[in-house]
């Protein structure tokens, strides 16, 4: 079954046109220049045929409005799922950035188009002389999500420039788990389905000119952005190691190798998680109940850790910290940066209506570096990736 | 598909005028963005073409700059949602200085949202406005703040509204002036006609209706404020109602314009508003999900028009025939 999301209204039409877009009716309209031209300069530079920006080039900043068509809709663990969407002449995006996703209604239940033509839509809605409704019709009971919802980036796939003919196409993956009103809609979707989805948005974590190693802690559902990351590192040939901490076994949405078997004791990197192993990262896994890996809170992990390595890293250079998951985790992580005076990133998440820069909902508590007074940030735009000692965590 | 060549010839009919007069402003269609719904207007750049719409509406400015409230502003609810902002923006002169010539490049009438907490906080920013920015043709008086002096909204107290509309209007020469009315009256018709008589050039209907989440577990509201305001589909209905209510009972008599406003997301919607009478209509929530909505509507509106064999969006303003049973403007009576 197709919905189509078309012209701010949901059809089971499939449309004639696509909704809008570029010249050839597949990009985003064609992108004018954000307030601040360029961004932050030293985001990581998109892979954009294999050319890197280089670093003090503005960024070309490009977002938009496209339609993903599901290719999977795969079952990783308990409650989670990871999306694939296809999506036509998606912009060059960085790990750390998100998409905002429109999950889809049933049809029926949905806005009539702006065209309002008098013939088939009407017998749709219902009449006056009908069955009055129920309190047991769905379209009265459905809890259904109004906002889109934001999701991380968890990976992605360019189609080689040999299939020119159908236009540059990526494969966006994310990972969700199934907690609420719009994710269980998302787990209804099947391969062929239809999203709106807006993107790529906010700003990615920001590589320096220093970084060599990089450790990178992912707790629970903060694991896509890490593992978006952890594809990127490689491809930079930067050394890695991934801090994977979820509550228990059966919450783990990685692969294990059954090879190598994650260390139970000490924190000891080993090529446990297929996801990270075949990117050449090795890996620590904890879970809060000690079902598999160390037991305990993936920051003590990360702390053992850095208390044993002090001096390899006083040799190979200082390792920089990037982090995504719960707040409580990721205040944890920023903490323990500061104890060993390591620059640390951590992707934020808040509730969001727009994920645009309007709605003003998403903010978060700012210091800038050196400045006495805290000023209030949008994740959505200037963020999601923050500098973890500018953070101030409520 | 129907073949084009067997179809007789037709002499295409004029695209209908979609071209509406509020105040002082003329506008080359009748649909609006709603405050704080559509920022400064450089957010959307790269998902939209604002420069279609009949007048960009802004963020509330205030006099200075302001944080806002603590997170969570914002919860969703059914078929709508619950904001509590706190009005966060970036202040009068930042506005002036960094936001006025970036609106001025997207060559849309603009329509400043104005907040307040003292008579005077209003009628500075309103004679400064009025005064520096040509781009500005249109003030829109944001009444459901609390005075600070008393600690009850401008907009509820028909006198209070009355005296501030009259002091803006002294101090403003140039824009037109707009007063937004709160839905969270016993009869709005009374602040209506207050603001009317005071001076005001146009009502916008309506602001949000004030609401509660509560989180079962914790016992708590949702909200970091306590209390917010319910936008979104969920109140159209109710909108629609109160528009038609100040339409026949104030602003036809005395000829003032209404920009309707309340859970649009499409042409039908729009229309809905527009045959209540209103003569213009501005999109708000619906554009966190889909910034490109207003010209959907534009669109759609115009097929309407073609369809209804009208030639003007005007000659349908508040056209809606109520049944026989009730008056114009008053609740009928149920069965």
């Amino acid at each position: 079954m197709l919905h189509h999301y078309q012209n701010g209204c949901w059809t089971d039409n499939k449309p004639a046109v696509p909704p809008r877009g570029g010249p050839d009716g597949r990009g985003p309209i064609p992108p004018q220049p954000l307030a601040t031209p360029g961004g932050s300069v030293d985001r990581y530079p998109a892979p954009r045929h294999g050319v890197g920006r280089r670093q003090n080039e503005p960024a070309a900043v490009l977002r938009g409005c496209f339609r993903g068509i599901v290719v999977t809709n795969q079952p990783l663990c308990r409650e989670h799922y990871r999306l694939t969407l296809h999506v036509a002449a998606f912009p060059p995006s960085d790990p750390g950035q998100f998409i905002q996703i429109l999950c889809p209604l049933a049809p029926g239940a949905a806005d009539p188009p702006n065209a309002v033509d008098d013939g088939a839509l009407q017998a749709k809605q219902w009449r006056l002389g009908s069955r009055p409704p129920r309190f047991t019709d769905p379209f009265l009971t459905a809890d259904r999500p109004y906002l889109r919802r934001p999701y991380s980036i968890a990976g992605r796939r360019d189609t080689s420039t040999a299939a020119k003919a159908a236009g540059p196409r990526a494969e966006l993956d994310i990972m969700y788990r199934v907690i609420g009103r719009a994710t269980v809609q998302l787990e209804k979707l099947t391969p062929g389905d239809e999203v709106s989805l807006l993107g790529p948005l906010g700003h990615g974590f920001i590589r320096s000119d220093h970084l060599r190693r990089a450790l990178l802690i992912g707790g629970g559902v903060g694991v896509p952005p890490i593992l978006y990351l952890a594809e990127r590192l490689a491809s930079w040939g930067i050394a890695a190691v991934a801090f994977i901490g979820v509550q228990r076994a059966d919450l783990l949405p990685l692969t294990l190798i059954a090879d190598h078997p994650p260390a139970t004791d000490h924190p000891i990197e080993r090529p446990c998680l297929m996801e990270f192993a075949r990117h050449g990262i090795s890996s620590i896994l904890t879970t809060d109940d000690g079902s598999l890996g160390i037991p305990g809170r993936v920051t003590t992990a990360l702390r053992t850790y850095l208390l044993a390595h002090r001096q390899f890293d006083a040799s190979s250079g200082v390792p920089e910290l990037f982090c995504c998951g719960p707040t409580a985790m990721m205040r944890a992580v920023s903490q323990v940066a500061a104890e060993f005076s390591l620059p640390c990133q951590a992707a934020l998440e808040q509730p969001m209506a727009c994920g645009m820069g309007t709605c003003q909902s998403c903010v978060m508590k700012y210091r800038p570096p050196g400045a006495l007074d805290w000023v209030y940030k949008l994740t959505c735009t200037d963020g999601p990736v923050f500098h973890t000692a500018d953070i101030i965590w409520s | 598909m129907p073949s084009v060549a067997t179809e007789p010839a037709k002499v295409p009919a004029p695209a209908p005028d979609l071209s509406v007069t509020v105040g002082k402003m003329r506008l080359s269609n009748p649909v609006l963005t709603a405050s704080g719904t559509c920022g400064y207007a450089d957010e959307y750049a790269d998902f939209t073409d604002l420069s279609r719409l009949g007048a960009f509406v802004t963020k509330a400015i205030s006099k200075t700059p302001r944080k806002g409230n603590e997170s969570p502003r914002v919860i969703e609810t059914r078929a709508g949602m619950l904001n509590s902002i706190g009005l966060a923006n970036i202040g009068l002169e930042r506005f002036l200085k960094e936001k006025i010539p970036r609106l001025e490049r997207m060559g849309v009438p603009v329509i400043v949202n104005i907040p307040g907490w003292t008579v005077r906080d209003y009628a500075d920013v309103a004679e400064r406005l009025d005064q520096a920015a040509p781009i500005v043709q249109g003030l829109e008086l944001n009444v459901s703040c609390p005075n600070v002096q008393d600690g009850l909204s401008f907009g509820t107290d028909p006198r209070r509204l009355a005296d501030l509309v009259a002091t803006v209007r002294r101090r403003v020469r140039r824009c037109t002036l707009i007063v937004k009315l709160s839905p969270n009256v016993a009869d709005i018709t009374l602040t209506a006609r207050a603001a009317v008589e005071a001076g005001a050039d146009g009502l916008s209907l309506v602001n949000t209706f004030s609401a509660m989440v509560v989180d079962v577990e914790t016992a708590r509201p949702m909200l970091a404020n306590g209390v917010g305001g319910l936008s979104g589909p969920a109140i159209k209905p109710i909108a629609v109602y109160l528009v038609h209510r100040v339409y026949s009972q104030v602003a036809a008599k005395h000829r003032v314009p209404l920009i309707g406003m309340g859970g649009i997301q499409c042409a039908r919607d729009a229309l809905e508003f527009i045959l209540a009478g209103a003569t213009a209509v501005a999109v708000g929530t619906a554009l966190f999900i889909d910034p490109a909505i207003p010209g959907g509507i534009i669109d759609g509106l115009t097929q309407y028009l073609i369809r209804k064999g009208k030639n003007t969006v005007r000659e349908i303003v508040g056209t809606l025939t109520m049944p026989e049973t009730g008056r114009a403007g008053e609740p009928v009576a149920p069965p």
